[in-house]
C-alpha cells in the first residue's frame, strides 16, 4: 500500500544559471542560485513572489532576502549531495500537510570559481553568506561584532517610536531573573551558585557594565553550555507511554531578513507572521494562552516578540513585565526557567524554550534532569517563539497539555 | 596606506560602487523596470525580481535611522570603541550601515534620529574607499 506521502507534491520544473561549467568570469554561489531560480520562475510561470518554501544546504535565509521573499517554510539541511533529495522529501511533506503549496529546491556552488574567489561554502547563518554575500561585503567595515552590536538598534528605535526608556527594558531582565531564582538549574540562581547570581533590581540592571549602548551587560543574555533534547511522536504511541504528552497544536516559521541592514521595521519582526500560522493551525489565539516562552537573547528581543505574538499590543510588551503579568504569581507567567537572560543560553536558545514549556505543560516543572515536579504553573496552554539571527527568522509553537 | 580597519572583500557584482567611492561618488543600483533603488547591490531585484539593473550616481544625502554606540568590540575595532554606528535612510531610498562620524559616542542622547548626514569616502587601499556617513554641520 503506498504511503501517506505518495503523490503528495509533484515537481512542475527544472531550470539552470544562466552559464555552467568552468566560467571564465568568476561567479559567486549567490548568483548561481538566483539565476537558477529566476530561470526556474520564467520556465513555469510561476512568479518568484509565489514561493512559499525554500529548501537549500544553509542558503535559504540568504536566498530569501535576496529575492525579497518571506517564506513560511525554511529548511537548510546540509548533509552533502543527497541533502537536494531530502529537501524533495521534506517539501512534500510540507505541502502534504498544508503548509505550503510552493516550494523551491536550490542549489549554486561555485565550485571552480570558488578557486579565484571563494564562497564555496554554505552561507553565514545570520551574518549573510561571507565574503562573497552582498550583504556582508557592504556591512563588514563598519564594526559589528556580536549580537548586542545589532540588537541595541532595535532597541533605541523602539524608545524613538514608543517613548520607552532602558528603564522599562530592565524590568524584563529583573523579572526573569526573580524566576530564575526559583529554578535550581538555573546559572543565576543565587550567589552561592554564580558570583553574579540571585535577585537583581532595576537600578542593578540600569548600572551595570555598558556593552551596547543602550544595553547594559544585565540587558543582555549569557553565553552559557546547555544541551537538550525532545521527542516527538504519533498519538497512538503516545498513548502507550508512561510519560504525559503535549500536544503541538500549531506551529508556523517565517522571516525578516538575514542581514539586520534588511530588516524593514526595527520595532518588529517575522513573529506575527509565524505566530499568526501558529495560532490559525491550532485554532486559538494570544488571549487563551496561559504561559510564554519567548527567546529573550535581549530584553528588547523579549518585549518585541510579546509584541508580535499578540500578548500586548505594539510599544507596550515591556509593560507585561513592569506590571508584573509576567512574573511570578502573574496572570501570564513568561520565560518561567529564567530565561537566556539568567536560566541558561548557549548561543541558540530554542532547544530550552522546549524543555520548559515540556516540563510546565506536563506538569513536571522544574527542578531537575528528571523533571522532578517543582515550581508549577499549571499552565495547560503555552506559546513558544524563537529568534534566529539578527532579529531575522522566528519559529512559533502553540503547545497544549492534555485536559 | 595607514587604513587599519576591516576591508571587504569584493563580490563580482559590485565594481561600479567601489570605483565610485574611489571617485567621491556614492553608486547605488536601481531597477529600471520599477525604478526602485535597492541597497546592498543584488543580483535581481528584490521588489518586482526584474534584472534590469543599473548604477545611478546617488546624492550621497540620508537622515539617521538608528544607531547603537559599540562599547565592546572585536578585531580592529575593539580600540576604537566606544563608536557609534547607525542605519543611514538614503534620500534615493533603503538604507546603509555605517560608523557615524561628527558625533560624541559618550553623549548618545544627543544624537537625534531623523537627523541629516552626508558622506564621506576614506582611502583604504589602492581598490577601496569606504563609505562613511557624517552628521550635517559637524
Ligand atoms: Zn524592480
Amino acid at each position: 500500500m503506498p504511503g501517506k506521502l505518495s503523490r503528495a507534491a509533484a515537481i512542475v520544473g527544472a531550470a539552470e544559471a544562466n552559464e555552467i561549467g568552468f566560467l571564465k568570469q568568476p561567479v559567486t554561489s549567490l548568483q548561481l542560485h538566483i539565476e537558477a531560480i529566476k530561470n526556474l520562475s520564467e520556465q513555469t510561470g510561476v512568479p518568484i513572489a509565489k514561493i512559499e518554501g525554500v529548501f537549500s544546504t544553509g542558503w535559504s535565509s540568504e536566498l530569501c532576502e535576496h529575492l525579497g521573499i518571506r517564506p513560511k517554510y525554511i529548511d537548510t539541511t546540509a548533509v552533502g549531495g543527497c541533502s537536494f533529495e531530502m529537501h524533495v522529501h521534506h517539501a512534500m511533506a510540507a505541502i502534504h500537510a498544508g503548509i505550503i503549496d510552493i516550494a523551491v529546491v536550490s542549489h549554486g556552488e561555485n565550485g571552480h570559481s570558488a578557486q579565484k574567489i571563494g564562497g564555496r561554502g554554505i552561507a553565514n547563518y545570520g551574518l549573510g553568506g561571507g565574503a562573497t554575500s552582498p550583504g556582508f561585503e557592504m556591512t563588514a567595515a563598519y564594526g559589528i561584532g556580536g549580537a548586542s552590536s545589532n540588537y541595541a538598534h532595535a532597541m533605541v528605535r523602539h524608545m524613538h517610536r514608543y517613548g520607552t526608556t532602558t528603564e522599562d527594558f530592565a524590568h524584563i531582565a529583573k523579572v526573569t531573573r526573580d524566576w530564575a531564582t526559583l529554578n535550581p538549574r538555573a546559572a543565576m540562581y543565587s550567589k552561592e551558585k554564580h558570583p553574579f547570581g540571585g535577585p537583581i533590581t532595576v537600578e542593578q540592571v540600569e548600572s551595570s557594565r555598558m556593552i551596547t549602548w543602550p544595553m547594559t551587560i544585565l540587558h543582555c543574555c549569557m553565553v552559557a553550555d546547555h544541551g537538550g533534547a525532545v521527542m516527538l511522536t504519533s498519538p497512538k504511541i503516545a498513548a502507550g507511554l508512561n510519560t504525559a504528552p503535549v500536544w503541538v497544536a500549531g506551529a508556523g516559521e517565517s522571516m525578516g531578513h538575514s542581514n539586520m541592514l534588511e530588516m524593514p521595521d526595527f520595532t518588529a519582526t517575522s513573529a506575527c507572521h509565524s505566530a499568526d500560522a501558529a495560532y490559525t493551525m491550532a485554532g486559538m489565539g494570544p488571549s487563551e494562552m496561559e504561559l510564554a516562552l519567548i527567546y529573550d537573547s535581549f530584553t528588547i528581543t523579549a518585549a518585541i516578540t510579546a509584541e508580535m505574538l499578540g500578548l500586548a499590543p505594539r510599544g507596550q510588551g515591556h509593560l507585561l513585565w513592569k506590571e508584573g503579568h509576567a512574573a511570578p504569581g502573574g496572570r501570564l507567567p513568561i520565560n518561567t526557567n529564567g530565561g537566556g537572560l539568567s536560566f541558561n543560553h548557549s548561543g541558540m536558545y530554542g532547544m530550552p524554550l522546549l524543555i520548559e514549556a515540556y516540563r510546565q505543560l506536563s506538569g513536571t516543572a522544574e527542578d531537575g534532569v528528571h523533571g522532578d515536579k517543582g515550581k508549577q504553573t499549571n499552565a495547560r496552554t503555552c506559546v513558544v517563539n524563537g529568534t534566529g539571527g539578527a532579529l531575522s527568522t522566528t519559529g512559533t509553537l502553540v503547545l497544549v497539555s492534555d485536559e | 596606506m595607514s587604513y587599519k580597519l576591516p576591508i571587504p572583500a569584493k563580490g563580482t557584482h559590485t565594481q561600479p560602487f567601489w570605483d565610485g567611492t574611489k571617485a567621491g561618488q556614492l553608486m547605488l543600483p536601481r531597477c529600471t523596470d520599477c525604478n526602485r533603488v535597492h541597497w546592498y547591490p543584488r543580483f535581481i531585484c528584490p521588489f518586482c525580481h526584474s534584472s534590469d539593473l543599473e548604477w545611478i550616481q546617488a546624492s550621497g544625502e540620508g537622515t539617521i535611522h538608528t544607531y547603537a554606540v559599540q562599547h565592546m568590540a572585536f578585531g580592529a575595532w575593539a580600540k576604537e570603541a566606544p563608536y557609534v554606528t547607525a542605519y543611514i535612510d538614503l534620500k534615493e531610498g533603503d538604507r546603509m550601515l555605517t560608523v557615524l562620524r561628527g558625533v560624541d559616542p559618550l553623549r548618545p542622547q544627543d544624537i537625534k534620529i531623523g537627523a541629516a548626514v552626508t558622506v564621506e569616502f576614506e582611502p583604504a587601499d589602492d581598490d577601496t574607499h569606504i563609505p562613511f556617513w557624517r552628521l550635517v554641520g559637524e
